[in-house]
């Protein structure tokens, strides 16, 4: 069942096309990626779905209904790119706050932050005001108070951008725990070596519009290139092939890539006919970096203003 | 609604626990008190100056110029005869001289000049001159022919009135006007101070970027409601902490009164004063005014806080206007309470830009008397769709500004964002 579908989704500024018919469905349960780059349209279609800015047109579906942003925002937790927490304001009684304006009784919202902050270890923090925290500590707060009332979505802008690795890993298992659990959650952001391995399925958004969809290990595989990496000794001397052209050489290790009509087969007859040591021979699959700069690539980096009637 | 109150509740709190909130309750009349009489005390105490007299008329004499140096010695007229003077008064120990021409007892002269090397302004010459003037006097009566008895009953033989409102006859405009006076200052003080509060709230909200995760989960007007309520609520707090001092200084002093005759006069003046008003509606409008007006206001205080990027000088100047029609109002009102009756303090106690401040000041001095039932009716109906309009308005610019960021912010964009669907 997919938890969130968007249909034909379109929000213009003045001078701005920033979300400019996007459509995506959400499964739930899986971790998605919403990539992009700066400017796409990402915060925007973030904002439409938590109920932050109207649509101009086209359709959002929360758990099979039409999204209803006065009752909805209860199952969903956001945690925008820029975090913000009030300065001044006791990090407990922050927590039950926010808790709270998302519908949370007083005594539930006090239970749920205390284990909160004890599977975080910040059991110490609750009399402390936010000014007193570091960058990663008060991120990790925010983290808290967005999964706080265990919202069927979770949205996260760019969660683990100023954390030290270890307290990374910790949002992270943290982030897969809650989706095993049944919650779902959009990840966004544009440091594709997190997606890979935090997410299953992905959108990649440009321009307002999205230019690639579907589950990683399938995009992967549409991209490929059919170029294979093998590793041996006693290599022949490289003249050409009509099985393959070699694309890098360098100390017993060629990056090959195939002619269309050899097969993976073909090349390893070669190369045991040629009496080569062979170590391994594995396809390389591109990385989603790659896939990413080359779709975006040629359009123009920035977003230019544009004239939008 | 209940977002509403949790985040009413938020903003109330945590104003009143902070120790500023304590502080300026309590140093705010204390301040308030110091200037007035500071320059009460500032203003009675006026420079001592020593003239020369030189009288080519005749009618100063020594004897004369003795007897009212004698009266008041702030200024010190010193007969003169040498017109040598002139040339080095300051010197010769004098701020000024006055040269006496010879002058006609039947017509008097004017322009008599009074030479100094330093501009005194208008209130000394006028000192200088009423002094010249009780001599004066003295040398005509004399030549009418007016002695001491006849000058008695000059002085004290004369007609006064005093204003009797049939339909109030405990009206008394002096009570009024202090009362309309103290009502109209403190709704104008409020909303400066409390609605630069509620801009700064605002600001502060932004800037933080605790906005984008607060209206995930309320509606921008939800927030900015919230926030208006709870700030109004932080006014009415401190305003009845001041309400309650009065009231125990007042009883206080009256248990003090039956030892003292002067507390006791005090208090007595104090009931008869409270008397001549109808208080629970002075009382009840005021609470309706306060709240209208805080309402109207600061919405459009809490507009400008949510266009602003973090930068103070944008919020002076993009307030500027607001600030400036407050501080008209309040013009407004001392011509009001001056003339309660007269078409400024009508129109300013209709129309709500200015209404909760010149309504306070005119409705001391009595409905219907003074103030038509019809015009209270038609200014209190006014207000509530004047504060409509202005929350609705607010709150268009307040959804698009709070969110927007870099921009610098302009009128023009603001109302472009207020008019859009």
């Amino acid at each position: 069942m997919n938890v969130l579908e968007v249909h034909n989704l379109k929000k213009y500024f003045a001078t701005q096309k920033a979300v400019d018919g996007i459509s995506m469905n959400i499964e739930e349960g899986g971790i998605f990626g919403l990539l992009g780059p700066n400017g796409a349209g990402k915060t925007t279609l973030l904002r439409m779905i938590t109920g932050i800015f109207y649509q101009d047109s086209g359709e959002i579906i929360f758990n099979g209904k039409k999204f209803n942003p006065e009752k909805d925002v209860a199952d969903i937790g956001y945690m925008p790119e820029e975090r913000g927490l009030y300065k001044k304001m006791k990090i407990g009684e922050q927590a039950v706050y926010l808790a709270r304006l998302k519908g949370l009784s007083k005594a539930d919202a006090n239970a749920k932050i205390k284990t909160w902050f004890q599977k975080l270890e910040m059991e110490s923090w609750w009399n402390k005001k936010v000014e007193d925290l570091s960058k990663g500590m008060s991120q990790k707060l925010q983290f808290v108070t967005t999964v706080l009332h265990n919202p069927k979505l979770i949205i996260l802008d760019e969660p683990f951008s100023g954390l030290d690795p270890v307290n990374a890993n910790l949002i992270k298992d943290e982030i897969f725990s809650l989706a095993k659990n049944g919650s779902t959650v959009i990840f966004s952001t544009h440091r594709m070596e997190q997606v890979e391995e935090i997410c299953n399925h992905i959108v990649l958004v440009n321009k307002g519009k999205n230019i690639l969809d579907g589950k990683i290990a399938e995009i992967k595989n549409s991209y490929k290139e059919n170029i294979y990496s093998l590793t041996a000794d006693n290599l022949p001397a490289q003249g050409n092939s009509n099985l393959f052209d070699v694309v890098n050489e360098k100390q017993g290790k060629l990056i090959l890539k195939l002619k269309d009509n050899s097969s993976p087969n073909d090349i390893l007859q070669y190369f045991i006919n040629e009496k080569a040591a062979i170590h391994s021979f594995n396809e390389v699959l591109p990385s989603l970096n790659e896939i990413f700069i080359k779709l975006v690539e040629g359009t123009a980096t920035a977003r230019q203003f544009q004239n939008v009637n | 609604m209940n977002k509403i109150l949790l985040i009413l509740k938020r903003e109330y709190l945590t104003r009143v626990k902070k120790k500023s909130f304590v502080f300026t309750t309590i140093l705010f009349p204390a301040l308030y008190m110091a200037l007035i009489f500071g320059t009460g005390y500032l203003s009675s105490s006026v420079q001592k100056m020593n003239i020369a007299i030189v009288d080519s008329s005749g009618y100063f004499s020594d004897s004369l110029l003795a007897k009212i140096n004698a009266n008041d010695s702030t200024i010190l007229f010193t007969p003169v005869k040498d017109t040598s003077v002139q040339s080095h008064f300051r010197k010769a120990g004098y701020d000024g001289y006055i040269i006496i021409p010879p002058i006609d007892w039947q017509t008097g002269r004017k322009n008599i000049k009074f030479i100094t090397d330093k501009t005194h302004g208008t209130g000394t010459e006028s000192m200088i001159e009423n002094k010249l003037n009780i001599i004066w006097s003295e040398v005509v009566n004399e030549k009418l022919g007016i002695d001491n008895e006849k000058k008695t009953v000059l002085n004290t033989s004369n007609i006064s009135i005093k204003e009797e409102n049939q339909e109030n006859k405990n009206a008394n405009s002096a009570v009024s006007s202090t009362i309309g006076y103290v009502c109209g200052f403190l709704i104008y003080f409020i909303l400066l101070i409390y609605g630069s509060q509620v801009m700064m709230g605002v600001m502060e909200e932004k800037t933080n970027r605790i906005a984008e995760v607060v209206v995930s989960s309320v509606k921008p007007f939800q927030l900015m409601l919230g926030k208006i309520i709870g700030i109004s609520l932080v006014a009415l707090t401190q305003f009845f902490i001041w309400v309650a001092c009065i009231l125990l200084v007042y009883t206080v002093g009256k248990m003090m009164g039956s030892e003292s005759a002067v507390a006791s006069a005090i208090v007595a003046g104090i009931q008869k004063s409270f008397a001549s008003v109808n208080l629970p509606l002075i009382l009840g409008c005021f609470a309706f005014y306060f709240m209208g007006g805080f309402f109207f206001y600061s919405s459009l205080y809490a507009a400008i806080g949510s266009a602003i990027n973090e930068d103070v000088r944008e919020a002076q100047s993009l307030s500027f206007p607001i600030t400036l029609l407050i501080i008209f109002a309040i013009f407004m009102m001392t011509v009001a309470i001056r003339d309660p009756n007269g078409p400024i303090a009508v129109w300013g106690s209709i129309i709500p830009f200015t209404s909760p401040i010149v309504m306070m000041a005119r409705l001391p001095f009595g409905v219907p008397g003074t103030v038509p039932v019809w015009q209270l009716i038609l200014s209190m109906a006014l207000l509530v769709i004047g504060f409509l309009c202005t929350t609705w308005l607010a709150a268009k610019i307040y959804r698009t500004g709070i969110l927007m960021y870099g921009k610098k912010p302009t009128w023009k964009e603001m109302l472009k964002w207020a008019l859009r669907k």
